[in-house]
């Protein structure tokens, strides 16, 4: 890196000015919305800029716009996953059984009884909302955490796929496949929840995560939010000054499951068939935790940053070797580098690089000075 | 007899597991994986027209040496962060090497087409193969108590998962044995894979379902406890066959799932929870 090489250097010293009125700027009180506001304007500007080309190269030669549907579907999913395993800390691996049964839900209504996917969508959320009380009620009460939570969460999501995989009335193992339109009187358009093309899709993705993270935002700011971290650094602590832990739990919980339902949702309408090993599967599971545990696990940036980091190296990846266990590969090395390298995930990246050029420059700041890995580098 | 077989391979993977979370408090996700490799070290011994059987003490020792490689260059740096760190790394690695394997082999499922033919045993037939394997996990069984009770090392891994801090104070050197613990879980689960190729035939995914149930399993016998997960492999593997004869299609899954949720309300603690020394 550039900026070590020493304090009578003057780049170090310009990088030093910079990082020091970006913090200032980080810390005012408007720093987050127009953060966020800047971050969402951007991504919705996105698909057009995949056209551009200067010089030759444009981003459409890294990014398709199925790549980008899929990241912010995924950025949708762990922030939602995020709610009650990042910010209460109660780790879980079992949210694909939120997402299947939001995949299924408007598909099989739609179906059967021509229910609009829209009304589905929010069905789908209170059967999972339902579920995931089922599951926080037997867990919470019995004050399962950390590694029985994980492995009760995991069984609950298996438990649902091997129903769905013998229960014929719902395809059995090859699943549903999607209605056309008509099947519930509309033609295709929003109103439908289905689209001739890709772009459309795109947008409705990208409100569902703005309204995620929209929520998320909220939730970290409000009292409910204050609660929750305290659950997740010391429950008993938390128990003990009088937060009702298991009535917070249940509902950072159910607000997890009721928008991990939307990403399914949106699954099963964009794609043309599901199936129960697809949307139930223990790979789900992963998916749903993975751009969580790379962006930052607690944050409300990190999801969104893990997904898009996670779906360009892929696509980067894919273009210098293709071949289709890549995606997997890719996420497993990305994760363990992270877990490894810089445990906060990579939104706590720029916190460490300003620490770094605190030190160049000769300034201290102990707030940053907390971070074990800088020891190394002395 | 399949019953008893399968519940002998549900219960060396969840011995693994439960060694390894009482030691290293983690869930280690990429149990599934190291089963999935002891599968194909024994469809590769087979491959080079060796009997399969030999690729049961390989798949052991190759796990171990993994198993150990994979706890001291990316579990040991965690030791001291929060427990979902650990439980990212086996996720990491899981996948890893599933695709890989997916990669290497292929998604198809594959069969050893091991006919050794059968033998009359009390009146009933009973498939070479499986008895083989059978007495096979029975001396595992048997090996691993002799361990873990009476040489040194067991002890020392048992005082461990009692209380680390304890067992760092007597001398014990707990990074050492960490290492060893995750060796002996990850080559218990290759021995199981190893095994399962004797009863059914294999893909890349099927781990995952033994992962799944040997956590139904460690949760049955009570989490650390070794008779406790024997006896909770026995169960399940007989839920199994049972399940699956009584039962259309492969609800008997549904089933065990069931008796796992059933447990948590009545009996959270596990059958053996609490009343077990170990």
């Amino acid at each position: 890196m550039s900026d070590r090489e020493g304090p009578s250097n003057r780049v170090g010293r310009l990088l030093g000015a910079v990082v020091a009125s970006l913090r200032t700027a980080g810390e005012r009180w408007y720093a987050t919305p127009v953060l966020t506001v800047g971050a969402f304007a951007l991504l919705a500007v996105l698909p057009q800029a995949l056209d551009v080309r200067v010089f030759g190269v444009g981003l459409g030669s890294i990014l398709s716009l199925q790549a980008l549907i899929l990241a912010l579907l995924w950025a949708t999913a762990a922030q939602s996953w995020n709610l009650v395993s990042g910010f209460a800390g109660q780790f879980s691996l079992g949210h694909a059984a939120f997402f299947g049964l939001g995949a299924y839900t408007p598909l099989v209504l739609a179906r059967e009884f021509g229910v609009s996917p829209w009304l589905g969508m929010l069905a789908g959320s209170a059967v999972a909302v339902a579920y995931a009380c089922c599951l926080g009620g037997l867990t919470f009460r019995y004050d399962i955490r950390g590694s029985y939570f994980v492995l009760v969460t995991l069984a609950f999501a298996e438990l649902l796929l091997y129903l769905f995989v013998n229960v014929d009335a719902v395809g059995g193992a090859s699943g549903v496949v999607k209605p056309l339109p008509d099947a519930y009187g509309t033609a295709f358009g929003l109103v439908a929840f289905q689209f001739r093309e890709r772009l459309p899709y795109y947008y409705v993705v990208l409100a569902f995560l703005a309204v995620v993270t929209l929520v998320a935002l909220l939730v970290q700011r409000s009292q409910t939010g204050l609660y929750l971290r305290a659950i997740r650094d010391d429950e008993d602590a938390a128990r003990a000054v009088g937060i009702p832990t298991v009535r917070y739990k249940l509902f950072a919980l159910a607000l997890s499951a009721f928008f991990t339902a939307w990403a399914g949702a949106f699954w099963a309408m964009y794609f043309p068939s599901i199936r129960p090993r697809v949307v139930f599967g223990v790979l789900v599971n992963i998916d749903i935790v993975l751009p969580a545990a790379i962006g930052g696990i607690g944050t409300v940036a990190g999801p969104i940053v893990g997904a898009f980091t996670l779906e360009i190296v892929s696509e980067l990846g894919r273009q210098a070797v293709d071949f289709p266990e890549l995606q997997d590969i890719v996420g497993g090395v990305v994760l363990l580098l992270v877990v490894l390298k810089s445990p906060g995930g990579l939104v706590s990246l720029p916190g460490k690089v300003a620490a770094l050029v605190d030190r160049v420059t000769g300034e201290t700041r102990s707030v940053w000075d907390r971070d074990p890995s800088r020891t190394e580098d002395d | 007899m399949l019953g008893v077989l399968l519940g002998a391979i549900y219960a060396i993977v969840s011995v693994g597991l439960t060694i390894i979370f009482g030691v290293m408090d983690v869930v280690n996700i990429a149990h599934s994986a190291f089963v999935a490799l002891g599968m194909y070290t024994v469809w590769m011994v087979a491959q080079r027209g060796l009997s399969p059987f030999l690729g049961v003490p390989v798949a052991g020792v190759l796990l171990f040496v993994l198993g150990v490689a994979i706890q001291r260059s990316a579990i040991a740096p965690l030791v001291e962060e929060r427990q979902s760190s650990r439980l990212l790394v086996t996720i990491a690695f899981s996948i890893v090497i599933v695709a890989a394997i997916e990669a290497t082999f292929g998604p198809t499922p594959r069969n050893l087409d091991l006919d050794l033919g059968s033998i009359e045993l009390g009146g009933v037939y009973v498939i070479r193969s499986q008895l083989y394997a059978l007495v096979v996990a029975a001396v595992t069984f048997a090996a691993v108590w002799v361990f873990l009770h009476r040489t040194h090392t067991g002890r020392a891994i048992r005082g461990t998962a009692d209380n680390r801090t304890s067992a760092a104070y007597a001398g014990i050197d707990v990074e050492r044995i960490d290492a060893i613990t995750f060796g002996l879980g990850a080559g218990l689960a290759g021995l199981a894979g190893a095994l399962v190729t004797f009863v059914q035939p294999f893909d890349p995914y099927l781990g995952n379902t033994y992962l799944t149930i040997a956590f139904v399993v460690v949760v049955l016998g009570g989490l650390g406890s070794i008779p406790g997960t024997v006896v909770g492999g026995l169960v399940v593997g007989l839920l199994h066959v049972f399940g699956s004869y009584f039962l259309p299609g492969t609800y008997y899954k549904v089933l065990i799932l069931v008796v796992f949720v059933a447990l948590l309300v009545f009996r959270p603690t596990g059958l053996f929870g609490g009343s077990v020394d170990e």
